[in-house]
């Protein structure tokens, strides 16, 4: 954490000279301009792919192009926006938080570019129709082996962010003997420790299953091997798209309310907790699946249950930083603090919205991982609409505030006005409200998901159609706040927007950490423990592929080569 | 989970070890993290089992088994439901095993089995003279490797086609199937280049009738759509062999299709609808 010491003394230097003080910043910018750029395509995308299960007529509606749109939406928003938009912000973080030059810098531009390249080569892919197996690969589907090296390279851009993070907290720990690490930039390091652990399912399954089978040397998939291989990522990446979010409340949030941090504690338990919990629980992706034991799905259903007292703690520790900030602005009673928050600040208002969203999305989750209750809701929108409510809606609406708050200190400009930032914030939360809530309840009616068009002229499926529209127009409002964003940022790009501060600062604590344990100052001790329950949550069920082989899939492959 | 460790001691200056303030933390989180695991592990393998295994009658080690995984089926249900064996009309499974033998045919041997065996019938080039008999050349490899498999099993039967397919070796079906398939693409057979037909019958072909529950044939039966990989080509096949032959699924004559796919969809197509199908997939040269 900053320490109190290091309030804002208001800067009086020009910007520019403000801006060459930040070595990360073009670095940062690149990162963050790919995230972005990947992400307004998607938004089209996504709109296009709304229309199209509509009853309303979508132009070039095919089932080819549905599937190639969807892959591309998939990719774009779950590899490209997140991945990149997550290795800027920690470039960002090492450098402003931990006050000293990132490690690196031309490995971290090495990585970028490699990452970048693997982009093209999963975009050009797609595009040109020969990899449409969605972003979770579904073997025994294969596609160009172009698309899969395209995203092995962007995973292994990200493992180099990974080292790098991790060699900065060291060298600053080294620094600083006996003190503690910055929240901002333990739950950073948190966060890439995770993804090395996460990234190891799924590049097992690409570099020994599907790239093989894409490239002919194989006939055969093991396919319950490979969804499983998959599962080890497919719930922790989750998390590692939500850490930027968690890290924004605990160290943005309180200082932009005007408050401080109820607890720098809580932060490190949260982080470590995501660390643990994320990681031996895929197996309720797979609940429906035959090739897993009872017992195995019951454990990790409990594990879990466990992800979401992180969660829990977080909106504790969070709404009661909102409430010291309000209180300290002069709010009385049970909720008169709320009113007295500054909510005319993104900020404070994205986090509002977040909380909200992450309500109802929350509680949905609550419902997939319940084992029994997965049955009712297994294949339907109902799946779909969740993640796109806690990660479109939760997630992303941070993405956007940490966007605007850390911009000014990138260009050294500050917006003009806060109220086009507030626009495209309540466009956010209002188009993904009236998006997901109905596409909730036509996944409640039976409504499949992965599929590119309904016959509206069977009486049942007709009834969903004014749902299905109602979601549209959701749809179209998320299209339209997506593009606002990128024009708010876009004029700080503009020689007329006017110039301003440059320096950065985290939320300080109420009580600014001191000497603290190890444990809450590292990864040694958790990446133990995170090894005993990956082994306890996943040993026997995949070690039970090679102990007794299951029947293998043909391999089907969508393009030739 | 980690459980409430005691405070930390964060009085700077105080000479403390890191290991002394480490050692709670180690304890407690490990306990915690151990507890959460214990207490699951003893709910999924042996608690829930004890409930669920009355319903399946099953005793608690086969329970406990079956909730690791170490056995098959589920504790919960009686696996499988019944002794009863599924009997297959067609021997033919698409395994990596099958795939494999049309994979290594030669061709050439099967051009030699053709000229013997096959031309007096099927036509010299593969297409074949008499209507209602069915062409060959541009076939699909695995469509004539299933037929011809399903007659020497007796899954299809014919006076002609049976005791030919079960003169010959089960290599050799492939080889011929891979001779004749060896062209195989939009079109097979007499080669047509036009389709047309009353509005109806092109909507049941390209869209199919969903009030019927009837697929539309194009969605299997064209070159490369993603059906099932036994699916034979149509365009340019024989109108009075593909009317035979749906009329024969019809009324049940004919019963070797997997999961009675085209026995159900014949059974609601009339007569006129059959015929008429059967004219615009041969459709005109």
């Amino acid at each position: 954490m900053a320490s109190v010491a290091f309030d804002p003394a208001p800067a009086p230097a020009p910007a520019r000279a403000e801006r060459s003080t930040l070595g990360v910043g073009r670095l940062t910018l690149a990162h963050l301009w790919v995230a972005i750029a990947a992400f307004a395509v998607a938004c089209v995308l996504g709109v296009w792919q709304m229309w199209a299960r509509s009853p309303l007529e979508a132009p070039a509606h095919s089932a080819a192009n549905y599937f190639r749109a969807v892959t591309f939406h998939g990719v774009s928003m779950a590899y490209v926006l997140t991945t990149f938009f997550i290795m800027g912000f920690g470039y960002f973080v090492a450098e402003t938080a931990l006050k000293r030059p990132l490690p690196a810098g031309r490995l971290a531009w090495a990585a970028f570019w490699l990452a970048l390249a693997g982009v093209l080569m999963a975009a050009l892919s797609i595009l040109s129709g020969s990899a449409s197996v969605l972003y979770t690969f579904y073997p025994p589907m294969t596609a160009t082996v172009w698309f899969y090296i395209g995203l092995v390279l962007v995973v292994i851009g990200s493992w180099i962010w990974s080292g790098i993070m991790i060699a900065a907290m060291m060298g600053w720990k080294r620094a600083h003997p006996g003190e503690a690490v910055p929240l901002a930039m333990f739950g950073t390091v948190a966060n890439a420790v995770m993804w090395l652990w996460t990234t190891l399912g799924v590049a097992t399954e690409l570099l020994f299953q599907v790239i093989p089978a894409a490239l002919g040397w194989v006939d055969t998939i093991d396919v319950g091997l490979s969804r499983t291989l998959f599962s080890w990522t497919l719930h922790a990446i989750v998390y590692f798209w939500l850490f930027p979010s968690y890290i924004a409340f605990y160290t943005l949030a309180p200082r932009a309310a005007g408050g401080r941090l109820y607890s720098d504690t809580m932060g490190r338990l949260t982080f470590i907790l995501f660390l643990l919990y994320s990681l031996p629980v895929g197996l309720h992706h797979l609940f429906m699946d035959p090739e897993h034991s009872t017992g195995f799905k019951f454990i990790q259903m409990v594990l879990t249950a466990l992800v979401s007292v992180p969660t829990l703690l977080t909106i504790f520790t969070i709404a009661a930083s909102l409430e010291i900030a309000g209180r300290m602005r002069g709010g009385t009673g049970l909720f008169g603090w709320i009113r007295a928050l500054p909510w005319d600040r993104p900020m404070v208002l994205a986090t509002g919205l977040a909380f909200v969203m992450l309500f109802f999305g929350g509680g949905g989750g609550l419902i997939n991982m319940s084992y029994g209750m997965n049955a009712m809701v297994h294949n339907t929108s109902w799946v779909t609409a969740h993640f796109h409510l806690i990660f479109g809606g939760t997630v992303v609406i941070m993405y956007f505030a940490i966007a605007y708050a850390i911009w000014p200190t990138l260009t050294g400009r500050v917006f003009a006005s806060a109220r086009p930032l507030r626009l495209q914030l309540w466009l956010w939360f209002i188009g993904m409200m009236v998006m997901t809530l109905p596409w909730h309840y036509t996944g409640l009616q039976g409504q499949w998901r992965r599929v590119a068009a309904f016959d509206y002229s069977d009486p049942m499926i007709a009834a969903w159609g004014p749902w299905v529209l109602l979601s549209l127009a959701g749809g179209v409002i998320l299209l339209v706040s997506a593009l606002l964003f990128v024009w708010n940022l876009f004029t700080l790009h503009r020689a007329r927007a006017p110039r301003g501060v440059a320096t950065f600062d985290y939320a300080a604590a109420v009580h600014p950490p001191g000497r603290i344990p190890r444990a809450l100052n590292g990864f040694a001790m958790w990446n133990v423990f995170v090894a005993i329950l990956m082994a306890a949550a996943y040993g026997y069920p995949i070690a039970q592929f090679f102990i007794d082989p299951p029947p293998q899939a043909v391999v089907h492959r969508t393009v030739a080569g | 989970m980690a459980g409430a460790p005691p405070p930390a001691d964060d009085q700077l200056g105080d000479p403390i070890d890191p290991r002394t303030l480490d050692r709670p933390w180690r304890i407690w989180a490990g306990l915690g993290i151990g507890t959460a695991l214990v207490v699951g592990a003893l709910l999924a393998f042996l608690v829930i089992p004890s409930f669920q295994r009355e319903n399946a009658g099953l005793d608690m080690w086969t329970a406990f088994c079956r909730a690791v995984g170490i056995t098959e089926g589920s504790p919960a249900y009686r696996q499988p439901v019944s002794d009863a064996k599924a009997a297959p009309v067609s021997q033919v499974a698409w395994s990596p095993e099958v795939l494999t033998i049309l994979n290594q045919a030669e061709p050439d041997q099967g051009a030699r089995i053709a000229a013997a065996v096959c031309s007096s019938c099927h036509g010299q080039d593969g297409v074949s003279a008499t209507p209602d008999l069915p062409s060959l050349a541009g076939q699909s490899a695995a469509s004539i490797y299933k037929q011809l498999h399903d007659y020497r099993s007796g899954a299809r039967a014919h006076p002609l086609m049976t005791p030919v397919a079960q003169q010959l070796l089960i290599p050799d079906l492939a080889n011929v199937a891979v001779f004749y398939g060896r062209d195989a693409g939009p079109s097979m057979g007499l080669g047509a280049r036009g389709q047309s037909a009353r509005p109806e019958i092109v909507r049941l072909a390209t869209e199919g009738d969903s009030a019927r529950r009837l697929p539309s044939c194009n969605s299997c039966h064209v070159n490369g759509a993603g059906g099932p990989i036994e699916t034979p080509i149509l365009t340019g096949q024989h109108h009075q062999y593909l009317a035979n032959q749906l009329l024969a699924f019809k009324n049940g004559e004919r019963r070797n299709d997997v999961y009675q796919r085209m026995r159900n969809i014949a059974r609601v197509l009339n007569d006129e609808e059959i015929q008429a199908l059967a004219e615009y997939y041969q459709g005109v040269r």
